[in-house]
């Protein structure tokens, strides 16, 4: 399992849109650091280097980050069917089950990286505002952007390092949709195209009151859960994520290649 | 009866309506080079796929050493194999890192066995190469280092010999040769069928998924034939001495087989003392690609009761 899961962290940061979707949250941030028109739009001045990473999530989370998970999930397999590699290594002594869980795996991490890479970045961005204390909030807060009074640099970095840990947890299973779906289309366009279409589906499917707090697409927003609600909102990704990942290997374990 | 390398028992695949294999039975022996052909869509590839454990049967069984290669995956260390033409690799690393990568997949190989190999298929000095930048002859000779990496005892080939030039398909061939001399079985899928006929044992011919004869090839090639001053004499002669195993007549011929090499010499003396002149002998060249399109013609003439020309493998129709 330890070469396999070597192998596929190897390949991670070959693919394309790995590449493509961290200098996408390496650029990202420097819209709203150096956006001349966020008065005019939101109604507020940025005060702190620490709101440019809240600002970044918050519009982000919705579509572009489940966007780029989605597709480097789904090619991190459909490179393998476009290259011809997954009979050959399947021709290997190698389960299947094995070797997709390192798939699902490096999936997993994926979404760590990026967010990691896109608070740092956004981070840097947000320089040109200083890292001290400040009047207002991160925007991850329960106070927003415009807080409660003064703000320690160290209460800022708490709530931007959990708001972008609960993140990257909840864009794990869309990472896990993403592969369950490269494997029923054996390629990495179906599989991220079935992926986006059933987080709009869901979206839509807030028209029924009672399904929301359920939805996938509402753990989206798992990253300002009130503490209290967290067990639960965390439980949910944990199945949502679990079960993807387990209709994938058996799906996998059945396919003819 | 000894277990044999690989096995199939009323194989049969159907991918929606389409039967794809139909309860296709073979066995090969260790040392065998057993060669699959026919028209494209035959079913080779689907045959090869499923013996190898990449595609599940609809029924019927199959075996690699006696085991079940889709229930005991462990079953895959005996096995080298090349399904994909050209062979699939990862294209931004080396020759030398994609072998790496399969000897790490494999429990790892002696040191010293992937420049081995690399030195066999004439790779050595591109092995520091991309294999994005190989030609597909190169990826082919790749593909075949990486089947034999492990020496198994099992290589499984589908058409490895496509997109190579007279001289790489010489040296694949012999590899593979060599690796039957040293009890390795063979299964491969080829329309090169003059190569088949210089070094494979027995050969399926496959039309519709059927496998519709199977040709010892070994046999053929200890085949001989003569033409004698009375046939019928020399017939009766022939199949009395026991220099010979087998004789009997086509056309104005005698096709016999020695009982060894050595009797050959034989076989003329024999003759001359029942009074029998022989005005010509030659080794009796089995022409596969006309026996090919003999088979293939009258099973398609048996299915659709048209009887059509069918073109050899590669040959425009």
């Amino acid at each position: 399992m330890s070469v396999l899961l070597r192998m596929e962290l190897a390949k991670l940061w070959r693919l394309t849109s790995v590449r493509v979707g961290l200098l996408l949250v390496i650029v990202f941030p420097l819209l709203w650091a150096y956006a001349p028109g966020i008065f005019d739009v939101y109604g507020f001045f940025l005060v702190s280097a620490y709101q440019v990473p809240a600002l970044g999530l918050l519009s982000s989370m919705q579509f572009l980050l489940p966007l780029l998970t989605a597709i480097t999930a789904a090619e991190l397999l459909g490179v393998e069917i476009a290259n011809g590699t997954l009979p050959t290594i399947l021709l290997r002594p190698v389960t299947r089950p094995n070797w997709l869980a390192a798939k699902l795996v490096a999936a997993t991490l994926y979404p760590f990286v990026l967010l990691a890479v896109f608070l740092l970045a956004a981070l840097v961005a947000g320089a040109q505002f200083g890292f001290g204390s400040f009047i207002g909030g991160t925007g991850l807060g329960e106070a927003g952007l415009l807080g409660s009074g003064s703000m320690s640099a160290g209460a800022a970095m708490a709530e931007l390092g959990r708001g972008y840990l609960l993140a990257a947890v909840a864009l794990v299973p869309i990472a896990m949709l993403a592969v369950m779906f490269t494997v029923v289309f054996m390629n990495a366009a179906g599989g991220a195209l079935a992926t986006m279409a059933t987080l709009i589906l869901m979206q839509l499917l807030i028209v029924f009151p009672r399904l929301e707090p359920f939805l996938l697409t509402t753990q989206l927003n798992a990253y300002a859960a009130p503490t209290s609600d967290l067990s639960w909102v965390i439980a949910l990704i944990a199945l949502y994520g679990a079960l993807f990942a387990a209709i994938a290997v058996v799906l996998f374990e059945r396919k003819d290649f | 009866m000894s277990t044999p390398a690989i096995a199939s028992e009323r194989l049969t695949k159907v991918y929606g309506k389409r039967q794809v294999v139909k309860d296709f039975t073979f066995r090969v022996n260790p040392g065998e080079v057993y060669a699959l052909v026919g028209p494209n869509g035959a079913g080779k590839t689907t045959v090869i796929r499923l013996v190898s454990g990449l595609a599940f049967p609809t029924s019927g069984t199959v075996s690699i050493m006696g085991k079940d290669p889709h229930l005991r995956p462990e079953v895959r260390r005996e096995l080298g194999a090349v399904v994909e033409a050209p062979a699939a690799f990862y294209p931004y690393l080396t020759g030398r890192a994609n072998l790496q990568l399969h000897a790490s997949l494999a429990g790892g190989v002696e040191p010293g066995r992937i420049a081995e190999v690399l030195n066999l298929m004439e790779l050595s000095d591109a092995s520091e190469r991309k294999v994005g930048v190989y030609s597909l002859g190169m990826r082919q000779r790749l593909g075949v280092a990486a089947a034999i990496l492990t020496r198994p005892r099992v290589l499984i080939l589908d058409e490895p010999a496509s997109g190579m030039d007279p001289l790489s398909l010489h040296l694949v061939h012999s590899v593979l040769r060599k690796a039957a001399e040293e009890g390795t079985a063979v299964l491969l899928s080829t329309h090169h069928l003059d190569e088949v006929v210089a070094y494979c044992t027995r050969v399926a011919i496959l039309e519709e998924g059927v496998l519709i004869d199977e040709v010892n090839l070994f046999d053929r090639r200890e085949r001989y034939r003569l033409r004698p001053t009375n046939i019928d004499e020399a017939v009766r002669l022939l199949s009395a001495s026991p220099h010979v195993k087998h004789a009997s007549v086509r056309g104005t011929e005698v096709v016999f087989i020695p009982a060894s090499a050595k009797d050959l010499a034989a076989v003329t003396g024999v003759l001359a003392q029942g009074g029998v002149g022989v005005l010509e002998m030659n080794r009796d060249v089995f022409d596969l690609r006309a026996y090919y399109r003999e088979r293939v013609s009258a099973e398609r003439a048996r299915r659709t009761g048209v009887i059509e020309p069918v073109a050899y493998p590669g040959e425009a129709s």
